[in-house]
């Protein structure tokens, strides 16, 4: 494929110099590294030896507080490094797929608009994003980063609190304007209940979600992955045609994921569930790997397809 | 012995009233429904004489088309149809506006005139919207024609005199799969 020579003849003339300055810089950060690790291993055990034994309390607490510093001070150290990894390689390699792709390492979707898209019923009360990307792609504006959301739960035991923070989604964030006009609000979730209960999962489904009611759709394979509920039933269906209803389903197995969608105020909110941090760099393997960096250019592909998959440039409608 | 006969009778009514209004509200979702086929209907009734306006200054082969949807319009606006007459007017209706918007392509001009596109917009929307209507229908008929047949919902619907009602025919143009070869 020509996008694949194109990358390699990119890698090797513009990305490889410069991943060779990064690789030296990251071989001392590692240096330094593996010194803070040995040290703090050492303080610890010192500690552990040391502090009397009558002293539960401290013996506890200081090697705790030992190893959470030394935590902090290796994240310190490789901090810069990071950034000129993401400044350097990253927004360069955005600028290969999309010239208007515009990259922002700390930069992510709003908490309002996370928000906005209700695809979570629990209450956020942490939410960290990085790697903030935001262009338009042919006629349709679309924006994505990674997301961190948590839950606070509290719980009381006598008189002690106890704050414990749940994590209600981590993955990628994608936003992504809509091609129809529409006024209310649909929402796409995967379907736990009909996959674990069957037809007793559908009736738990239609108990729905305040003003929004469950929506029963015709394609059998769509309703087995996902559950819809809609605040009309009419606008649902216009919104999800027999043909986005596959094309949803493809994207879903493309990925192989838990894929949530919201449409609200003519744009579809996508969260796609995923454990591994994108666009990180590493510290001990080098960074001049071939497949290493170009693994980064295939997963903004991918998230960047979604536009075609969805088939989100056709504009037929009154919709510019 | 009493306690246990007037439970039984308590439980009785319940399960009734409960049967009643559940086939009431499927009923009325059905209703409900069909009058949103039916407005979507008239959003392309109001369009058609716009379409025809727009494209009669251009096109010169197709005239007959142009009359024939000029008069299943009237037709179809009409209050005494059958049921049978109106689907096969709509589905006339239906046809030749895709053979219109077909013919467009012929005629560089109008593919070019911006009230054109807009229209053609408005078109493909409403036609759209109304796919969606006739599935919502079909949806909510479905929910209603189980409850008629599934004991012992049916037994009601039988003292309620509810039949099972027809769905529409949704026209294979709409159930096109989208050709998503590049995504495997």
């Amino acid at each position: 494929m020509s996008r694949d020579k194109d990358f390699k003849e990119f890698y090797e003339s513009s990305l490889k110099p410069d991943l060779e300055i990064i690789d030296r810089e990251r071989r001392k950060v590692n240096t330094r590294i593996i010194t803070i690790i040995a040290f703090t291993a050492v303080a610890i055990s010192l500690e552990i030896i040391l502090i009397p034994s009558e002293a539960e309390m401290l013996k506890g607490i200081i090697p705790f507080l030992t190893g959470f510093a030394g935590l902090v001070v290796t994240g310190v150290v490789s901090k810069d490094y990071r950034k000129e990894y993401k400044n350097k390689i990253i927004a360069r390699i955005s600028g290969f797929l999309d010239e208007k792709l515009i990259y922002t390492p700390g930069g992510s979707v709003s908490f309002q608009d996370f928000l906005k898209s209700e695809i979570f019923p629990l209450r956020c009360d942490q939410f960290k994003g990085e790697d903030h990307f935001r262009g338009k792609i042919g006629r349709t504006d679309i924006e994505f980063s990674e997301v961190t959301a948590k839950h606070k739960n509290t719980s009381h035991n006598g008189s002690n609190q106890k704050d414990e923070y749940i994590t209600i989604f981590k993955g990628l964030f994608i936003i992504a304007d809509f091609n129809k006009h529409f006024k209310t609000h649909t929402l796409v979730l995967p379907d736990t209940a009909e996959k674990l209960f069957g037809k007793f999962g559908q009736t738990l489904q239609s108990v729905g979600t305040g003003k929004r009611k469950l929506v029963r759709l015709e394609n059998p394979e769509f309703e087995k992955e996902f559950c819809v509920y809609g605040e009309d039933q009419v606008e649902a269906r216009y919104i999800l045609t027999p043909s986005l209803m596959e094309r949803i389903l493809a994207y879903r197995k493309k990925w192989d994921s838990r894929i949530s969608l919201s449409f609200c105020d003519s744009k579809v909110y996508i969260a796609i569930n995923m454990n591994k941090n994108l666009f990180e760099t590493r510290l001990f393997k080098p960074l001049t790997d071939y497949d290493f960096i170009e693994e980064n250019l295939r997963f903004l592909i991918l998230i960047t397809e979604i536009v075609e998959d969805l088939n989100l440039n056709t504009r037929i409608w009154t919709k510019d | 012995m009493l306690y246990l006969i007037l439970a039984i009778i308590v439980f009785a009514f319940l399960v009734i009233i409960i049967l009643y209004n559940s086939l009431i509200r499927k009923k009325n979702d059905v209703e409900n429904a069909f009058a949103s086929v039916d407005v979507m209907l008239k959003k392309r009734y109001d369009l058609i004489p716009a379409l025809v306006d727009a494209v009669k200054g251009y096109m010169n082969y197709e005239k007959d088309l142009l009359k024939e949807i000029t008069e299943l319009r009237v037709r179809a606006l009409s209050d005494n149809l059958t049921g049978e007459e109106r689907v096969k007017i709509e589905n006339k209706i239906r046809k030749d506006l895709a053979d219109i918007l077909v013919a467009v392509e012929n005629y560089p001009d109008l593919k070019a005139n911006q009230n054109f596109l807009k229209l053609q917009g408005a078109i493909n929307e409403t036609e759209e919207q109304l796919a969606a209507s006739r599935r919502a229908y079909n949806a909510a008929v479905t929910v209603f024609n189980n409850a008629v047949e599934v004991f012992p919902s049916n037994v009601m619907a039988s003292m309620m005199k509810y039949e099972r009602k027809t769905l529409f025919d949704i026209p294979e143009s709409e159930k096109v799969k989208p050709d998503i070869s590049p995504l495997s």
